[in-house]
């Protein structure tokens, strides 16, 4: 199982299940450039790629967004996640 | 015929062949197929690279390099998520939206590029309102075959024929070919609507999530949009104005893309160049120089003396002949080969005394863009909606697809028949 933590003050994200899937609600808590830089980041990286519904990004107003999150790519989206330095650390347990 | 008209239809029906087999890919065998027509004294190099039709390499290029960097602002997901809120989530009105707005950007770009830029939003709102994509998918395919036929430049086949004939110029192609793609298109759209209503059924919460979305956040880059937004209009106007100012149309949309790219910066060339299809470029000078061994040699010309003997010179006869012949070879074969070859053919029947060539070029047109809707090889963008659906796990199958497809192809073909005979054979 994989964990992760985040700062709270910017961000908050509540993870849930959708189907197979994974859906994340990430909502940025005020307007912090270097967050929404990185979720940024991470959508380019998942839209950039080969595969078209790997992780589908939807955003709505107030900076929040929700991320649908195929079973097979939830690692590689957590760890995108770190990459753009949106979470402090990941581990598995 | 001489020794070397046998050797010049040897090499193109092995060529044909092996293109048509798909064992190796199109870009290889045709090229080969054009050395070898160089290389067996068929043509000269000189007399080959005559051949070459440069305008219809330009406008590509152009057009390519253009739509590359355009997409990478979010402009098409933009419009697609706009339409999808317009008609309040309903996935019927969605898959009407997305047809009618793939048709429009198929007229006006290539119908590869164009399904390239639907195929994953339209798996993004089908995700989100729980709907398979699949209906979605199948509209689209026919939109950008539709849409293609409506333009000089929306399909390689119309590309070909503007290039070959001065006279028919960008609004030459809009005024004979826009009003029956609308037509197809408008007799597709509640097929479509009837066929796959009660596959996407969805609920009004995924509905009220849809309508939820903030498009302003779609688009990535306001400033580059703008910058494309601007070519590509000036672009286009460019096209209609082509003739007035007397410039080729490749001139047009090289001017366009260079001057997109002098915008933009010196950052964006080496991507976007490395983003032109060259694989098909080659594939379009291998043809040319392929085809020419045939023209050089007499067999075309030969080819048309036959037809012209089969319809007697009969216009209508031989316009049908072109037309239904084109949409059955290009259900099945490759079109841009198909058009390769019949472009001389009809030039040659100018020579023999056809004196109104212009329902056959229109009927080449049509036969050729429209018969691609009928199997599902039977175009480059069907193949790839295919390709992409089935990675995904929505796989198109080939009967399936001919099911639907062949059908509402020879119907298409039967409403160009109609609109041709009323339009220039009474």
């Amino acid at each position: 199982m994989v964990t992760y933590s985040y700062d709270q003050g910017k961000l908050d994200i509540q993870e849930s299940k959708d189907g197979e899937d994974t859906s994340f609600a990430i909502r940025v808590i005020g307007d912090d450039p270097q967050m929404l830089q990185g979720l940024k980041q991470v959508q380019r990286t998942f839209e950039e790629n080969q595969d078209f519904d790997d992780v589908l990004f939807y955003a709505y107003p107030g900076h929040e967004y929700k991320i649908i999150v195929q079973q097979q790519y939830y690692d590689d989206f957590v760890t995108e996640l770190f990459k753009a330095r949106l979470l402090d650390s990941v581990a598995r347990k | 015929m001489e020794q070397q008209a046998y050797w010049a239809i040897a090499i193109f029906l092995v060529i044909y062949g092996l293109i048509i087999s798909e064992k190796i890919h199109r870009t290889i065998v045709a090229m080969i197929g054009a050395i070898l027509m160089v290389a067996t004294g068929i043509v000269s190099q000189e007399v080959a690279l005559h051949h070459i039709d440069f305008n219809t390499l330009g406008l590509l290029i152009g057009m390519m390099i253009i739509v590359s960097i355009t997409a990478e602002t979010g402009l098409f997901r933009y419009m697609a998520v706009w339409a999808a809120k317009k008609v309040k989530g309903e996935p019927v009105w969605i898959l009407v939206a997305l047809a009618s707005i793939t048709a429009l950007g198929s007229a006006f770009l290539d119908n590869v590029t164009t399904v390239l830029l639907m195929v994953p939003v339209t798996f993004s709102i089908t995700r989100q309102l729980r709907v398979s994509p699949t209906p979605f998918l199948i509209t689209q395919i026919f939109a950008a075959n539709v849409g293609g036929t409506a333009t000089l430049i929306g399909d390689p086949p119309n590309i070909m024929i503007g290039s070959a004939v001065e006279e028919l110029t960008f609004m030459a192609f809009i005024n004979n070919l826009t009003p029956i793609a609308i037509i197809v298109m408008l007799v597709y759209l509640p097929i479509f609507v009837f066929m796959f209503r009660k596959q996407i059924h969805t609920t009004p919460e995924l509905k009220a999530g849809l309508m939820k979305l903030d498009i302003s956040a779609i688009i990535t880059d306001h400033k580059l949009l703008r910058k494309c937004l601007i070519m590509m209009g000036l672009t286009i106007l460019g096209f209609f104005l082509h003739q007035t100012v007397h410039l080729e149309s490749a001139t047009v949309a090289l001017a366009g893309a260079f001057v997109l790219l002098l915008m933009t910066g010196e950052h964006k060339m080496e991507e976007s160049l490395s983003r032109v299809e060259w694989t098909t470029i080659f594939f379009f000078i291998g043809l040319f120089v392929l085809v020419s061994g045939l023209v050089e040699t007499g067999v075309i010309a030969q080819l048309a003396a036959r037809a012209i003997d089969l319809t007697g010179g009969d216009l209508v006869a031989t316009s049908m002949l072109i037309l239904w012949l084109s949409a059955i070879a290009s259900a099945f074969i490759d079109n841009i080969p198909f058009v390769a070859t019949m472009i001389p053919l009809i030039q040659e029947m100018g020579q023999m005394g056809v004196t109104d060539l212009e329902p056959l070029w229109w009927s080449l047109a049509l036969g050729a863009c429209l018969g691609g809707n009928g199997t599902l090889i039977g175009a480059s963008a069907n193949l790839i909606v295919a390709g992409l659906a089935g990675k995904e796990g929505h796989p198109i199958r080939f009967l399936s697809f001919l099911k639907i497809g062949f059908p509402l192809m020879l119907l298409s073909i039967a409403l160009c028949s109609i609109y041709i005979y009323l339009r220039y054979l009474i």
